[in-house]
């Protein structure tokens, strides 16, 4: 299970991080003040942004060596707000994406196992359009477990939530990550998630 | 074939402006300044344009036939590049490469081999140029202005299928796609319409110069594909071949 390292790392003269590990296998919270570069360090890890000075190594090899599309397919990063193909039903949105992917789309049965494990039991011949926030973001979310990946990192994934399916989406995130001994990195304001989700935690920008 | 135009008879056109600009004080538009100005500048550049194609049609040389091929590429570039500063400079390289380049491919099939007739004759080279890439031009603004809309209006998608591990060749060609489409689509919708509700410029023009209707289609329909035709292919490899521009070799979007 690969870890991330970061050393000396700052993004234009406007982020400068600590040298700080994240574990491979865990669960590991970011949380910080607004504007202390938590998102960022997000796009560092998975390459989609570079460090203007400093290095990320990845599994022990830095992340500039690794061919930048298929470390994002490892490290998939999961953006605050969903976003669907509004006029296809849910099982299309799926395909949709897998075709961006050039991947073979998974099954039914695989598709429904990962809205199961999104905390979402709908039909996948709904409309998207006729989905509440909620259930977008919890699609968006399942989309990302039928990729597949070995780092699932999450932007505030309960922003759009309530808080009892904000818990049970982390719950079943954290269970599966830990059953398939997959790393989870999730951004989060939210106090109460870090208390009861984190196994670690790492507080950018001093103490929050 | 009608008399000439004189200038008192030509002058009596301007009357119309007048009309222009009161219904324009009527219906409160405060553009009067501007169609006065358009006009102006209309009748100056056309007049002097007048002058120094009478000069070349007088004096047909090779050179004269190229400099104002330069002069004419050379405006519609800079119209094109005006309105797109933001565009990085191998982008720009690309615009002014491809719509010359299409453009004078085009002209030549038509003039050499589709007329018979040599290159630099001005009598066909300089209108015909107009035309073509005065279309290429708009067609490339056209196709630009509408993939940077886009763009603008699904950055976030964007974003997320590069997040995703979506090269950016494959999340950027949708746009891509886009805006070659409304970019030719006034052309072809042109074409449908031809001789039904509107008879082309170029056609009256001959027409009205003496030329028997039926050789004047011929030249029409034959420019008009040219026209589809330039227009397709400047835009096509301008956005095609510019888009590659727009990230790095980790395939991190620059824009």
């Amino acid at each position: 299970m690969k870890g991330f390292k970061l050393e000396g790392v700052t993004v234009k003269d406007v982020v400068t991080y600590p040298d700080l590990e994240i574990k491979g296998g865990m669960t590991t919270f970011i949380t910080g003040a607004s504007g202390t570069g938590k998102s960022t360090l997000l796009k560092l890890l998975n390459g989609i942004l570079t460090p203007t000075t400093g290095t990320v190594y990845y599994g022990g090899c830095e992340v500039l060596t690794v061919d930048p599309i298929k470390l994002r397919r490892q490290v998939l990063l999961v953006s605050q707000s969903a976003v669907l193909f509004e006029s296809q039903s849910i099982k299309e949105n799926f395909h949709l994406f897998f075709d961006y992917r050039e991947s073979v789309p998974p099954s039914d049965e695989d598709i429904q196992a990962c809205l199961n494990r999104c905390a979402i039991d709908i039909s996948l011949d709904k409309q998207v359009y006729g989905l509440s926030g909620g259930e977008k973001q919890r699609v968006f979310v399942g989309i990302h477990l039928a990729l597949g990946f070995d780092v699932l990192m999450m932007d505030e994934p309960t922003s759009a939530l309530d808080e009892k399916n904000g818990d049970l989406l982390l719950a079943q995130l954290k269970s599966y990550c830990e059953e398939q001994r997959k790393t989870l990195i999730v951004v989060s304001h939210d106090k109460e998630l870090v208390d009861r989700f984190a196994d670690e935690v790492m507080t950018l920008g001093g103490m929050p | 074939m009608p008399d000439l135009l004189n200038l008192q008879q030509f002058a009596l056109i301007y009357v119309l402006l007048v009309v222009i600009l009161v219904i324009m004080k009527k219906c409160n538009i405060n553009q009067s300044k501007l169609v006065i100005v358009a006009s102006v500048r209309m009748t100056v550049q056309l007049v002097l344009a007048g002058v120094v194609l009478t000069y070349i049609f007088a004096y047909p040389h090779p050179l004269l036939t190229t400099v104002y091929l330069i002069a004419i590429t050379g405006f519609g570039i800079q119209m094109i590049l005006a309105r797109n500063r933001a565009l990085n400079r191998k982008f720009k390289l690309i615009i002014g490469v491809s719509t010359v380049t299409t453009g004078l491919i085009i002209l030549a099939f038509y003039i050499i081999i589709v007329l018979d007739d040599h290159f630099f004759n001005p009598q066909l080279t300089i209108p015909l140029s107009g035309m073509i890439m005065g279309n290429a031009v708009s067609g490339v603004a056209l196709g630009l202005k509408t993939f940077e809309e886009n763009l603008q209006a699904k950055r976030h998608q964007i974003d997320v299928l590069i997040n995703m591990g979506v090269t950016p060749q494959k999340a950027l060609l949708p746009l891509i796609n886009q805006a070659i489409e409304t970019a030719i689509l006034p052309t072809i919708i042109t074409m449908t319409s031809m001789g039904i509700i509107k008879l082309p410029g170029m056609m009256t023009g001959q027409m009205i110069a003496g030329a028997m209707p039926m050789t004047a289609i011929l030249y029409q329909i034959s420019v008009i594909i040219a026209i589809a035709a330039v227009t397709c292919l400047s835009v096509f490899c301008t956005l095609y071949f510019g888009y590659r521009t727009l990230w790095n070799e980790r395939n991190q979007l620059l824009i």
